[in-house]
């Protein structure tokens, strides 16, 4: 009864949610209902049973997806307006569409019966006593392998893709060189000095790394060679 | 293997000439071609050879599965029979050395053009060769064609004449005419037999004798049927009376091509193929009787045309044509063995005459009227002699190769013993005297009496270069020894030993046997009215030169009839060519204009319509994109809830 | 757990090897400090010729549970494939020189590409079919886009991803309906399951009208064709070429197996849609394509076309059928790789030309590859004796036999109506007035032209094996 009641709830939200996600005014509101919605799906999948689904919906897409868009929403200058403004030129062509797959949908779907097989042909539950991380794991592993490491590609496509389509090797740009940074000798790069008391120091205003070494300047946080630097400067990289 | 060497070495040469000849330049074309070719000629006599003297057994070379549909199946493959090795071991060797005298006929040829000419020769020679090794009808057909075509572009080579592509394309067409034939034949084969492979329909002959095929309500035999359907082919292709109207005008083609085609290759296909479908046509005697009666009448029409030709190569032509008509004769009653003995022969001393004419023509810097020549044989000795060597091949004089062939045919078609017969003979006779008498008024007009052209080109006259008086040395060797050397083996005793199960008679055929029992005078007299032709020519045109002029002079009809061909161009003109151009030119007006580019024309203003209209949705707009796929899914899944 | 010897994991040896050379290549790419991109593209090369002799010398069986089957019908595909993707890797070496794309990652992608579409070709399950599709679907949606500073370039990326990835949601959709209204996603469950037609809910056949759906987009069969344009026209040329030929393949072959093999005994319920699709596409490839300047363009309606002749032969719905849908993807191959070689030729003072008027008098200026474009636009117009001729000859023929004479009709007509716009480029290259000659042509790309010219031209000497591997591959899928 109580879970019932939860499912309810929770559904009910989560439709809301989605209906404000696509029409909210203000695009972060949009994210943050998108959020909503990831949670109140996770609580589904935790109503149904799937605590190792819901989970990963919350930290995946939450965590990680959602975040981004966030991200991106806040940083990337995107015309909003105009973008609406296409919403609602194709708006009465995407509701007659909807609206006739959804009748020609509901038409086949009344029709809703099981085949008399289906229930002999749907794979077996999973065995009670393991928790379903345990069983996913076991699936994916063994019976699903092929699949996983397929999907393992097609992660490694993404990945490939996306380096392929921005990286930009413009020469000046900073890449961090871990086996420079380490090998790298504290008398190269630090200046000890004393300093009078109370007379204080200079302003020194934002420091930059010299550009006598372009083949060196992004390698490492920079360090100042100048005389009145006083103190280890142990912050590169901020441009 | 050798014999596979032997059919593939041509088509190396004539790709790797075709592909590559203006990269590499004519010289290396040519040399290319002819090694090709002689690799192709040793491979091609070795595999006769062995066949025939040595222990090799026939056989069939297969090389792949050509088509496979159902129960049609057609394998790439090449026979290995003696009737196919004698044709391989001729057509190469014949062939090389047309191509070796071709690198002397065409020095004066612009520079750097004539490898195109050197790979159509070896294609051509492939062709052939495919077509007489070929052990399916498809394949056969296949070589067919690609003789066909490579024929065309020989006789087309020289496209900037009108002359040259008119001949081409005259040739084509009606040999397209003969093929259509040859197609109904072998689907009727396919019909009635079920297969086109050599082995299953020879196989099976026995079972189909009484076959009929129905046809506008009437009833044939199919054998029959399918042996005039086949013989129709022949006759586009070996030139028979009424398909005969393409020969003479391929003169337009270099001389080399005229070799080619009518001593050796394309024209001997129609015989060949007789003689391959043995086994058929032996049971189709309608048939037959038909052949004889086509050959017989060619070989006298073609003969009395030659006797008043003054173009040295058509008198040649013509002369090709008779002899033809002869080999037909010799099918027709059953004797495909002489058939073959005489195209083999024929093979020799008509390629000598033609590449001796070309001597001439060369000599003459490329004069090709007799009564503009004359007075040459001190000039020429050597093209002198062998235009002798060949005349007296081809007249049938004791002992050139001529003689056995000839006389073996008509020795054959009086000992049939039939009706027909004895008309293929009595025509052959008087062919064989019209052929000694044109054959010695071609020499002495050409040779003999005062030099009738202008003093430049006399000046000018030269013997040939080696290229192309070795060949002619060598072909020489061939008329004069063949018909000795080969005679037993083809068609006297040995010939059951000889050509094993390749040639196929009826039981009760006994041409072969009878012809050695005919009375002296039906032997004799082959000899007897060829020399009297010899006689006649040196009356008329040696001692007497006036006489043949007051004759055409007081037959004018007669002499207007023979000189303008029997008038067959003129009638095909009138009855096929004009009504085919008015026709067209109404269809053109009318049905073209009016009807079929109104439709058209319209059709393709909605079509560009149509294609706007298309092009733009086209926007470019990923919003409109999605909506179409959605709006298409939706559609499909309407569709298939209304009416499934 | 689980015993390594049942799941036949060895079946997926071809994959396994291809993937493992297509991350070496990544790491020997990223490692290597200097120019490496010919080197990668050289060794991609050698790669898939050694992963199709593995796939020749690999057996047949049913491996992973069930979710991998190798059979001939897999084995002829696949092996069609890694020649395609040879081709596009090799018609791609000149061009990346010329363009800045020397990255080595190009390679690399197609490879992972060919690894998707040989995952499809074997998919005996809807989540295999998916996961193959997805694979192939996003490297070329990188590779659209790999010309990256150019507008048009990232431009058909980013289209035709965004519509993929509505394709994809159909697909997944209908997968989900097939799902829910039989309870298995394994093709051989799903065939027992629907081995009595009536009992088929209507939920289930929309669920593969989705599927139709979602997969027609691949081959941009019509309605699903609208990207097809202006992806062919903005994507790098090399790429245009591969996704032309290899994709179309491993696609129509998903189709296929996914029409026959759990989906074999609705053949009446399916076929209208099927034929529905095909006569759209039919018509609307030669009737765009007429008024097109820009031979990319017309290449791509051209594309739509014929993927409506080769779905006549799945409508036949019989093994004649099929055997002409392979033996028409096999011919459709090589006539495309050709004439991207071709297209990819026509460069004039170091400037890529697309425009069918830049070929006027290439007879003139450069017979050899006016010759080999001449070869390709007959066999595509369908005239004998060329490939493109058989190829519509045996589609046909099967239409025929199975009583689809409109479909037989239509697709004549359409044929005659789309031999105007290739003849027209040849009327444009032997009797237009010339242009300057193109820069001198690259050997690799005259390799790849005189294959496929030859391969065209004289194929019809020996159709057999091809024939009889394309009826053996049949035989597999509708005994």
């Amino acid at each position: 009864m109580i879970a019932a009641l939860a499912f309810y709830v929770f559904a009910a939200i989560l439709i809301g949610s989605a209906a404000m996600v696509v029409s909210a005014r203000n695009p972060v509101h949009s994210v943050l209902f998108l959020i909503l919605a990831f949670f109140n799906a996770a609580a589904l999948f935790l109503l149904a049973g799937a605590e190792f689904l819901a989970m990963i919906l919350v930290i995946v897409y939450v965590g990680a997806v959602a975040v981004l868009f966030l991200f991106v929403v806040m940083m990337l200058d995107v015309d909003f307006a105009a973008l609406r403004g296409g919403f609602q030129r194709y708006l009465p062509v995407g509701l007659m569409v909807g609206l006739v797959l959804l009748i020609e949908l509901g038409l086949v779907l009344s029709g809703w019966k099981f085949l008399p097989e289906a229930a002999s042909i749907r794979f077996a539950p999973g065995v009670s006593n393991v928790s379903n991380t345990a069983q996913l794991g076991r699936l994916i592993y063994t019976d699903y392998v092929f699949l996983f490491q397929s999907a393992g590609l097609v992660l490694l496509v993404a990945m490939i893709g996306a380096i392929v389509l921005t990286l930009r090797d413009k020469g000046d740009s900073r890449r961090q060189v871990i086996a420079r940074q380490i090998a790298r000798d504290p008398n190269h790069t630090m200046v000890m000095m004393n300093l009078a008391s109370h007379v204080g120091t200079k302003d020194l205003g934002y420091l930059r790394p010299t550009e006598t070494e372009p083949e060196e300047a992004g390698d490492m946080p920079e360090q100042d060679h100048h005389e009145h630097a006083a103190q280890d400067v142990a912050r590169g990289g901020h441009h | 293997m050798l014999y596979s060497v032997a059919i593939f070495a041509p088509l190396a040469g004539s790709v790797i000439a075709g592909l590559l000849g203006r990269a590499i330049g004519e010289r290396a074309a040519q040399a290319v071609t002819i090694l090709c070719m002689l690799l192709a000629a040793a491979c091609g006599v070795t595999a006769f050879v062995q066949l025939v003297y040595g222990d090799a057994e026939p056989g069939v070379v297969s090389l792949g599965t050509w088509i496979e549909a159902g129960s049609f199946h057609v394998d790439w493959a090449l026979r290995y029979d003696t009737l196919a090795a004698v044709m391989v071991a001729m057509v190469t060797s014949v062939a090389t050395l047309i191509h070796i005298y071709s690198v002397g006929y065409m020095g004066h040829e612009p520079r750097n053009t004539t490898w195109r000419f050197f790979s159509y020769l070896s294609l051509f020679t492939f062709a052939m060769l495919m077509l007489v090794t070929a052990d399916n009808l498809v394949q056969l057909f296949f070589g067919w064609e690609g003789v066909g075509l490579a024929s065309y572009l020989l006789i087309g080579y020289w496209y900037d004449r009108p002359s040259a592509c008119a001949a081409a394309i005259k040739a084509f067409v009606v040999n397209r005419i003969g093929d259509l034939g040859f197609a109904l034949g072998i689907a009727l084969i396919y019909v009635t037999f079920g297969s086109v492979e050599f082995p299953v329909i020879f196989g099976s002959v026995g079972q189909h004798v009484n076959d009929t095929y129905h046809l506008l309500g009437a009833e044939y035999r199919s054998l029959e049927v399918i042996g005039i359907l086949l013989f129709i082919g022949a006759m586009g292709k070996s030139a028979q009376i009424g398909l005969h109207v393409w020969l003479p005008d391929a003169m337009e083609g270099p001389t080399p091509v005229s070799a080619l085609i009518h001593a050796a290759t394309m024209v001997t296909a129609g015989v060949f193929m007789m003689a391959r479908m043995s086994p058929i046509v032996e049971q189709a005697p309608d048939a037959l009787a038909f052949v004889t009666f086509i050959g017989a009448t060619t070989a006298f029409f073609a003969a009395t045309v030659g006797c008043v030709q003054n173009d040295i190569k058509r008198v040649i032509a013509y002369s090709t044509c008779s002899q033809l008509g002869y080999m037909f004769v010799a099918a027709g009653v059953g004797a495909y063995q002489a058939s073959v003995f005489h195209l083999l022969t024929h093979a020799f001393f008509k390629a000598l005459l033609f590449l001796g004419a070309g001597s001439v023509i060369h000599a003459m810097s490329d004069e090709q009227d007799m009564r503009r020549m004359g007075g040459l044989w001190k000039m020429i000795p050597l093209t002198y002699a062998m235009f002798w060597i060949g005349s007296l091949s081809l007249g049938g004089v004791f002992p050139f190769a001529g003689y056995f062939s000839k006389d073996a045919i008509i020795e054959a078609a009086w000992a049939s013993h039939t009706l027909i017969g004895h008309y293929g003979f009595w025509c052959t006779i008087i062919a064989a005297f019209l052929t000694a008498f044109y054959s010695w008024r071609l020499i002495i007009m050409t040779f003999h009496g005062k030099p009738r052209a202008d003093h430049r080109t006399m000046e000018h006259v030269h013997e040939s270069p080696a290229a192309m008086t070795v060949p002619l040395i060598l072909l020489a060797v061939g008329a004069v020894f063949a018909g000795w050397w080969f005679r037993d083996q083809l068609v006297g005793e040995d010939w059951r030993e000889f050509w094993g199960d390749s040639i196929v008679v009826a039981a009760n055929n006994h041409v072969l046997t009878d012809m050695e029992h005919v009375p002296g005078w039906v032997s004799a007299l082959p000899s007897v009215v060829g020399l009297a032709g010899i006689a006649l020519a040196y009356l008329f045109y040696m001692f007497m030169p006036a006489l043949p002029v007051r004759l055409a002079a007081t037959f004018g009809g007669v002499y207007r009839f023979l000189l303008n061909k029997w008038y067959f161009d003129e009638l095909y003109n009138f009855l096929f060519v004009r009504p085919a151009f008015a026709l067209a030119r109404g269809l053109w007006h009318v049905g073209d204009s009016r009807i079929i580019d109104g439709i058209p024309n319209g059709v393709a203003a909605m079509t560009a319509d149509g294609s706007a209209q298309i092009v733009k949705i086209q926007t470019g707009s990923i919003a409109t994109y999605a909506f179409a796929m959605l709006i298409g899914l939706v559609l499909l899944v309407g569709i298939f809830l209304l009416f499934r | 757990m689980t015993n390594w010897t049942t799941m036949n994991w060895t079946l997926a040896i071809p994959e396994i090897v291809l993937s493992c050379f297509a991350m070496a290549i990544l790491v020997f790419g990223a490692l290597w400090k200097r120019e490496s991109f010919r080197m990668c593209s050289m060794m991609a090369v050698g790669a898939l010729l050694v992963t199709a002799m593995l796939v020749v010398s690999n057996s047949s069986g049913i491996g992973y549970r069930g979710l991998f089957t190798n059979d001939s019908f897999s084995g002829f595909i696949k092996l069609l494939v890694l020649v395609s993707s040879a081709l596009g890797i090799i018609v791609s070496l000149d061009y990346a020189e010329h363009e800045n794309l020397r990255r080595f990652e190009f390679p690399v992608l197609i490879m992972l590409c060919t690894v998707g579409m040989m995952i499809m070709a074997s998919a005996s399950n809807l989540m295999t079919l998916y996961l193959g599709l997805e694979l192939q679907s996003l490297a070329i949606y990188v590779l659209a886009a790999f010309a990256r500073d150019q507008l048009r370039s990232s431009e058909a990326g980013l289209k035709y991803f965004v519509l993929g990835a509505l394709a994809s949601g159909l697909l997944l959709y209908g997968i989900s309906l097939i799902y829910g209204f039989s309870g298995s996603m394994a093709f051989d469950r799903l065939a027992t399951a629907l081995s009595d037609p009536t009992k088929a809910s209507p939920g289930l056949i929309v669920g593969i009208v989705f599927v139709i759906a979602g997969l027609a987009f691949k081959i941009s069969a019509v309605p699903f064709h609208m990207w097809t344009p202006d992806v062919y026209e903005g994507a790098p040329t090399p790429v245009t070429s591969f996704m032309g030929t290899a994709p179309k393949v491993a696609a129509m072959a998903l189709l296929v197996r996914a029409m026959a093999t759990p989906f074999g005994h609705l053949l009446p319920q399916w076929q209208q849609l099927i034929v529905l699709v095909s006569i759209a596409s039919m018509l609307l490839g030669s009737l765009a394509a007429i008024g097109q300047t820009n031979i990319k363009r017309l290449m791509a309606y051209s594309s739509i076309g014929h993927m409506g002749y080769t779905l006549i032969g799945l409508a036949a719905g019989t093994a004649v059928g099929i055997r002409g849908v392979l033996i028409y993807l096999v011919t459709y191959v090589f006539m495309n790789a050709g004439t991207f070689a071709c297209i990819i030729a026509m460069r004039r003072r170091g400037r890529m030309l697309e425009k069918v008027s830049d070929l006027s008098g290439l007879a003139k200026t450069d017979p050899g590859l006016a010759a080999a474009l001449m070869i390709f636009m007959f066999s595509m117009a369908g005239i004998p004796p060329f490939t493109g001729f058989w190829g519509k000859y045996f589609i046909f023929t099967a239409a025929v036999q199975s009583g689809l004479w409109t479909l037989a009709v239509i697709g004549v007509l359409t044929s005659v109506i789309g031999a105007y716009y290739y003849l027209r480029i040849i009327k444009v290259m032997y009797f237009d007035e010339a242009h300057e000659a193109f820069d001198p042509r690259p050997g690799s790309l005259t390799f790849v032209g005189g294959v496929s010219a030859i391969f065209t031209t004289v194929f019809f000497l020996f159709p057999a094996p091809l024939v009889g591997a394309a009826e053996a591959a049949a035989r597999v899928l509708f005994g």
